[in-house]
């Protein structure tokens, strides 16, 4: 025992010499790298640790926080506007992904085309929706989606079809927000595309028009495989600001839950009702999905990478 | 070895600017400084207050109180030199109450507001916390002046958390034009079943194109219909005696919201948000004959119709044949905040008392607002309501006093809903079910059944604050 006791001080000892010297020789670096972490330790680790404690009790946000167990996870489940605002965010996720992606090849090919006359000019048109506010451009639309005088039904109208309640109508109302959402998102991922375009050497498409292969062949074989990194990387960001999307669904909103998102249903929980606990378990819980979903794309990219 | 103390210092100073950053939490509230004096001796008082910024949070259009507070300050400079007034406008009293929630968990107390204007609702959990001072001593001695209820919804126990700011009733806004167009007594609108004839017959004359009124997709329509308006005059419950959810079984309940399904399912009501300007449109194209609503939309049709001038008049809100009372008035309060290191609670104590005590000051304002076409009140003391100022005609209403009717309104109004510390989101989860109803995705039937359900579901029981 007393051996035993002997060894484990000796070790301890060891490591203790190793820290100190560890940083003693890098003691500048880690003075550098300092007051980041003293910043992101107070206005982002502790915060999310104490999001993480109050989730486990019940708070509304004056005097102290009463202790109630796993009480908000279970409410969670019993929830219908949770599992409301969980199915709108993965219906903003899907279809952002899949129209952004798809938007941001496109238009970033189109950008990238040579032949394009007035490039600078296109290009600066293409990024002014994600310059606009987001506030405003959300106040705008819901004035175009009105049902009664709004602009998109007016559009319908010569058409002959009838007025749609967009923004009045639970099965409609995730529309609008979903065009705002495409329509705001695709400039910013199309300018990274088109660093990504940029960056393929010429002399593969050139070898490729000598080989016969058209425009649709070069596409698919060596344009889309060279932006893989891209639209991966692409992929993780759209995801992340899908399931965090609040302003687009916060200024359209629609009637009952039909088109609330989690992030907005965690903020009215804890902002308009005052409920801190129950809505720092819907944070967590959020963090939990983003954490799957980020540890399942990125299983899928290695083994791509393996293949 | 420079460079050792260089790196110390920076340390240093790092350190030091994160802890100062975080603040002092300073949770001890200072309430003896803050205590207010009471009505009576206020009066006598002439204490001069330091230099500074009184800070009052409003919602809805508090610009205009802003020009009462600026006049006001410069008659009473004799004992606020050099002090000044700013309201900063929130979007409602749950804004108000998550702005100053959020502030004072930050500890940053010096950026807390002196006063605020606030409802019932958010009042009882910020005055059950201590962010408000107890007003009892100062208010209980005026009680006899003020309309009755005044203080009700302030009052938890012996402790009165704000001053009462305004009494309003619910009341019918018509358009007499319309109803003189298609030959309607509108004297039958003093029922509900009579309002609801009424609005079949406009249908009928007009082809569809009047409609009796509107009807909000969002949560309007429960904050506007519901617990303002039918619920109370059918007097409704959601809420047992021992805070059980009701409402769903309620027979009170079923009477108000089956009106309400009847006059959406006839198509009496056009669909469209309130405070939007599709709605002000709708109006000015004759299309909207009347307004159930409560007196508070006398200033947005004085603003945003003013085409309309004239042409409309207002009744008392039509009662239940079987109950007999109008819409519940709905009252709402000027706090003070318990501050740390508070200057001006006795400041915003003669501010409020002047407001509603000095007759002047009062009618100048009024006629000031008047011209602008601005929002105001009817005073809540009887010794200015009875004043003949009061009762004078408006040019809006085509020469009927919108002032005196606001008053006499009063008289027959329905008790309020009880107030609960759950009635936020007892709100929240009962507006979600008319919203669908509105949508067409349920039955009226099927909304209650739901609103009961998912209340017993996420609240349970009710906490009632006797």
């Amino acid at each position: 025992m007393g051996k035993v006791l002997e060894k484990t001080k000796i070790r301890l000892a060891g490591i203790k010499m190793t820290i100190i010297q560890t940083l003693k020789k890098y003691k500048y670096p880690y003075l550098f790298i300092l007051p980041f972490f003293l910043l992101f330790s107070v206005f982002q680790l502790f915060p999310m640790l104490w999001t993480v404690v109050i989730s486990f009790s019940k708070w509304k946000g004056i005097g102290k926080p009463k202790s109630v167990g796993l009480d908000n996870y279970k409410l969670l489940f019993k929830d219908y506007m949770f599992w409301d605002a969980i199915s709108n965010t993965l219906i903003y996720w899907v279809t952002g992904v899949i129209f952004i992606l798809l938007l941001s090849i496109i238009i970033a090919a189109f950008l990238n085309y040579n032949r394009l006359k007035g490039r600078s000019f296109f290009k600066t048109v293409t990024f002014l929706p994600n310059v606009c506010a987001a506030i405003a451009m959300g106040i705008i639309f819901s004035m175009l989606f009105d049902e009664n005088v709004g602009l998109v039904n007016e559009f319908l109208g010569l058409f002959g079809i009838e007025s749609i309640g967009w923004l009045t109508s639970t099965k409609m109302s995730k529309i609008p927000v979903i065009i705002l959402n495409i329509w705001r998102n695709t400039p910013w991922f199309t300018v990274i595309v088109l660093s990504g375009l940029l960056n393929i050497p010429r002399e593969y498409y050139e070898a490729a028009t000598v080989d016969g292969a058209n425009v649709f062949q070069q596409f698919f074989r060596i344009t889309l495989p060279s932006l893989y990194n891209i639209l991966f990387f692409c992929f993780i960001t759209l995801t992340v600001d899908s399931w965090k999307i609040f302003n687009e669904p916060f200024i359209l909103k629609g009637p009952g839950t039909s088109n609330v998102s989690l992030f907005q249903y965690m903020y009215d929980t804890g902002f308009n009702l005052f409920k801190m606990g129950y809505a720092s378990a819907i944070g967590c819980m959020l963090t939990f999905i983003l954490l799957i979903v980020s540890l399942i794309q990125f299983r899928i990219m290695r083994k791509q990478d393996n293949i | 070895m420079k460079k050792r103390i260089f790196a110390v210092l920076m340390l240093v100073t790092l350190l030091t600017g994160v802890f100062v950053g975080c603040g002092d939490k300073s949770s001890e509230k200072d309430s003896t400084a803050n205590k207010p004096t009471t009505g009576e001796e206020q009066k006598d008082t002439k204490k001069v207050f330091p230099a500074g910024k009184l800070v009052i949070y409003g919602y809805g259009q508090p610009q205009y109180l802003q020009q009462y507070f600026d006049a006001w300050l410069e008659k009473n400079r004799d004992i606020a030199p050099e002090v000044s007034i700013e309201i900063v406008q929130t979007e409602g009293a749950s804004d108000s109450r998550e702005k100053i929630t959020m502030t004072y968990a930050s500890g940053a107390n010096e950026d807390l507001p002196d006063a605020l204007y606030i409802d019932p609702v958010n009042l009882l959990d910020l005055g059950q916390g201590e962010l408000l001072i107890d007003v009892a001593d100062f208010v209980t001695p005026l009680k006899d002046k003020l309309v009755d209820g005044a203080t009700n919804d302030a009052t938890v126990g012996d402790k009165i958390y704000a001053l009462p700011e305004s009494v309003r009733p619910q009341v019918l806004f018509y358009n007499e034009k319309l109803f003189k167009e298609y030959d309607i007594d509108p004297s039958r609108m003093s029922t509900i079943e009579g309002y609801i004839e009424v609005g079949r017959e406009l249908k009928e004359k007009s082809n569809g194109k009047v409609y009796l009124s509107y009807i909000d997709p969002g949560s309007k329509t429960w904050r506007y219909y519901g617990r303002r308006g039918l619920l109370p005059q059918a007097n409704a419950k959601i809420w047992g005696e021992d805070g059980e959810v009701v409402i769903d079984t309620d027979s009170g309940a079923k009477l108000a919201f089956d009106a309400l399904d009847i006059m959406y399912s006839e198509g009496l009501l056009l669909k469209t948000a309130i405070f939007e300007p599709a709605l002000y449109d709708a109006v000015k194209d004759g299309q909207i004959a009347t307004f159930y609503i409560g007196a508070f939309w006398d200033e947005f049709l004085r603003k945003n119709v003013t085409e309309t001038a004239g042409d409309w008049k207002v009744l008392s809100a039509p009662a239940f044949e079987n109950v007999g009372v109008a819409g519940a008035p709905v009252s709402s309060y000027f706090a003070i905040v318990n501050k740390p290191g508070g200057k001006y609670a006795e400041l915003c104590q003669k501010l409020w008392y002047d407001f509603h005590f000095d007759a002047q000051a009062r009618e100048d304002w009024v006629n000031a607002m008047e011209e602008q076409n601005a929002p105001y009140a009817n005073p809540i003391t009887k010794e200015l309501l009875a004043d003949d100022f009061w009762k004078e005609p408006s040019k809006f209403y085509g020469g009927q006093s919108f002032r005196e009717i606001e008053g006499s309104a009063l008289e027959n109004g329905a008790t309020n809903l009880v107030v609960t510390p759950q009635d936020v989101e007892a709100d929240n989860i009962i507006s979600i079910e008319l919203e669908k109803y509105v949508a067409g995705d349920q039955t009226m039937d099927e909304a209650i059944k739901n609103m009961g359900k998912n209340l017993r579901n996420k609240i349970g029981k009710a906490e009632l604050i006797k």
